[in-house]
């Protein structure tokens, strides 16, 4: 009898971690028939699938122009990023007193403070320092947005860090800056390679802060999704975010592998 | 005249933390081409005081000087000081001769300067076949070995080992104690050792520098510390010791008279004895002790006891034996051609001469109420 209903237990466990799983990943895999349908309007195939809203996305200047902003502002707000958050993280490890735990959790501001509210205070901002509407502008914006993730990650592989090789580099006659480039560096790169990817997919698909600092040069990919949505239902948005989805997917595949890199 | 100046001192340092004090007033006169051990069980101040001289501790006061020069300032790199960590801190990303090459490389020697003394430094190690590979498929004594090399391939001042050993088997430690003492001979240069393990002090080092709780007790010869401890602890922690205590009864020609329990013990002593009546602490170690099985031995020292339990270790019998007189004795005698058979509960007579004892102090201490 306690069998019995042990199993059946697990069996409504399992089911609900299924549930929750398809809840998940559903909407997700929604936009893929869609964009393969035949229609002219956002909805699931009729009388068969057609490639014809890729071979649009493909042909667009605008669609194609936004892919590219999108990639070079996610590359400079990853570069930002890495470097603030890395020498960020590598600072608080060797202090390592009560006031760097202070600056860790100030890091991490950006997170927690609710997005519109950053977007509201930047947008002030933007306007004095005369940012808006500038690539630079929304690459600040999206790299000081994207360092906690950088923080967060670089810190946990510090963490593992054993601090005799730091005190053996200094020992052997290296400076500090030598000793951060030949050792620190070189142990936790796979935390600050999967910072860097967990920053770029931030400002890849960041949308609040580009509507209020954005106007008429900057249209990002997730930008001109939304505008597509608010204006004409053109299913080449669901081939673009298929091939958004497939982008992140990539990266995140490339993360887990140089996480198993470094545990091994 | 560089010659006679020591080469490191440990002038009157202090390290607190908060309010603990890690290490006490701790002076320490280490000369040149010495091989001296900080010895001292943990939380005794000897890896703060090996920290501090490498850089990586700032002492509260105090001065660390070399060749009489403060280099209490000075930051690590700047030292010149050689260094084997405790689980030897091998960079795991670089091949063994990386390793090597890093003090080198750090201090922008030119490419074929570094390739002649990594090569030098690994053949003193004989671990040239191992060079391009990385330090996790190397053997714990192997990793040790390249640690060594890579400490003394820039030449430096003097070597600094934290517990260099501690991570490998009995059988490999002993080999290593013998090949670090015989590099201590070839390079000439003055090692600072770290360790709690007696053996691995008394074996390799010219003097011994005990801890106890961030203190000096006492810094000798590895001979003279074992012979004539200062303090209980001393004679307690370097091998082991019996302890009787007792009152000074009074002297005559070298030797002391004292009564514990009952009995009346000597001592010999080499200045002014004890005052009569003063109580005194004699340490006695457990080989110094003749056991006989019949008759009292005709030693100054006779005690007669039962066998409470005892062990067999190939080379000696160990005897726990109780006395009436002076409690529970440790005994060893060597097992081949032992003079009586060991069994619990047989009555043996213990006896020792004036000599074996040794009058030690009580230690003071921090933390208890008197």
């Amino acid at each position: 009898m306690a069998d019995e209903s042990r199993i059946a237990a697990a069996r409504s466990t399992r089911s609900l971690g299924w549930a929750i799983v398809l809840f998940l990943v559903l909407p997700i895999t929604i936009v893929v028939p869609v964009s393969l349908t035949d229609q002219r309007f956002l909805s699931l195939p009729q009388d068969g699938l057609s490639l014809r809203h890729y071979v649009n996305l493909v042909q667009s200047a605008a669609w194609l122009s936004s892919v590219g902003q999108s990639f070079v502002i996610a590359s400079g707000a990853t570069v930002i990023s890495v470097l603030s958050g890395t020498l960020c993280a590598v600072g608080c490890w060797r202090l390592g007193s009560r006031w760097s735990e202070l600056v860790r959790v100030l890091m991490l501001v950006p997170i927690i403070v609710p997005t519109i509210v950053y977007a509201l205070g930047l947008y002030r901002l933007w306007v004095q320092l005369g940012l808006l509407d500038t690539y630079f502008g929304v690459m600040l914006a999206h790299g000081v947005t994207g360092i906690p993730y950088v923080v967060i990650i670089v810190s946990t592989s510090l963490a593992n860090f054993d601090p005799r090789l730091e005190q053996a580099a200094r020992n052997l006659g290296a400076s500090v800056p030598y000793t951060l480039r030949r050792v620190i560096l070189p142990s936790i790169l796979p935390g600050v390679v999967s910072g860097s990817i967990f920053a770029f997919i931030h400002s890849w698909d960041e949308l609040v802060l580009v509507l209020f600092i954005a106007s008429r040069a900057i249209f990002t990919l997730p930008r001109r999704i939304w505008d597509g949505i608010n204006e004409h239902l053109d299913p080449t948005m669901a081939a673009v975010a298929t091939a958004l989805v497939a982008v992140t997917a990539i990266l995140l595949v490339l993360d887990m592998r140089t996480r198993r890199q470094r545990s091994e | 005249m560089s010659e006679l100046r020591q080469s490191v001192v440990v002038q009157r340092m202090v390290k607190r933390y908060g309010r603990v004090a890690a290490v006490d007033d701790v002076t320490l006169e280490i000369e040149r081409g010495e091989f001296v051990t900080l010895l001292g069980p943990s939380g005794s101040g000897k890896t703060t005081i090996l920290m501090a001289i490498a850089g990586f501790v700032q002492p509260t006061s105090g001065d660390i000087l070399l060749d009489g020069r403060a280099i209490t300032r000075l930051p690590p790199e700047r030292r010149n000081f050689g260094m084997v960590f405790q689980g030897y801190a091998l960079f795991p990303h670089m091949t063994v001769f990386e390793n090597v090459a890093f003090a080198l490389r750090a201090r922008g020697r030119p490419g074929e300067e570094v390739q002649r003394k990594v090569v030098e430094a690994l053949d003193l190690v004989q671990l040239s076949p191992y060079a391009q590979r990385l330090p996790r498929q190397l053997s714990g004594g192997q990793q040790q070995r390249v640690a060594l090399a890579r400490a003394l391939v820039f030449t430096p001042h003097l070597l600094l080992l934290d517990e260099p050993l501690s991570a490998l088997d009995k059988k490999l430690r002993a080999d290593l104690q013998l090949e670090l003492k015989a590099l201590h001979e070839r390079v000439g240069l003055t090692f600072l050792y770290v360790t709690h393990d007696q053996d691995e002090a008394l074996s390799m080092s010219d003097r011994v520098a005990i801890l106890r709780e961030g203190k000096l007790v006492q810094f000798g010869r590895p001979r003279e510390l074992y012979e004539r401890p200062a303090t209980r602890f001393v004679a307690d922690f370097l091998g082991k010791s019996n302890f009787i205590a007792g009152t000074a009864q009074g002297g005559d020609g070298g030797t002391l008279a004292y009564s514990a329990g009952g009995l009346t013990l000597r001592q010999a002593v080499a200045g002014a004895p004890p005052a009569p009546g003063a109580p005194i602490l004699v340490a006695l170690r457990p080989e110094k002790i003749a056991v006989v099985a019949d008759t009292p031995p005709d030693t100054a020292n006779a005690v007669a006891g039962r066998i409470a339990q005892w062990s067999y270790s190939g080379t000696h019998f160990q005897l726990l034996v109780d006395t009436p007189a002076v409690g529970r004795m440790i005994a060893t005698v060597p097992a081949w051609r032992c003079r009586i058979e060991p069994a619990t509960g047989a009555t043996v007579h213990l006896g020792w001469d004036p000599d074996a004892t040794v009058i030690v102090a009580e230690d003071a201490s921090a933390d208890s109420p008197h």
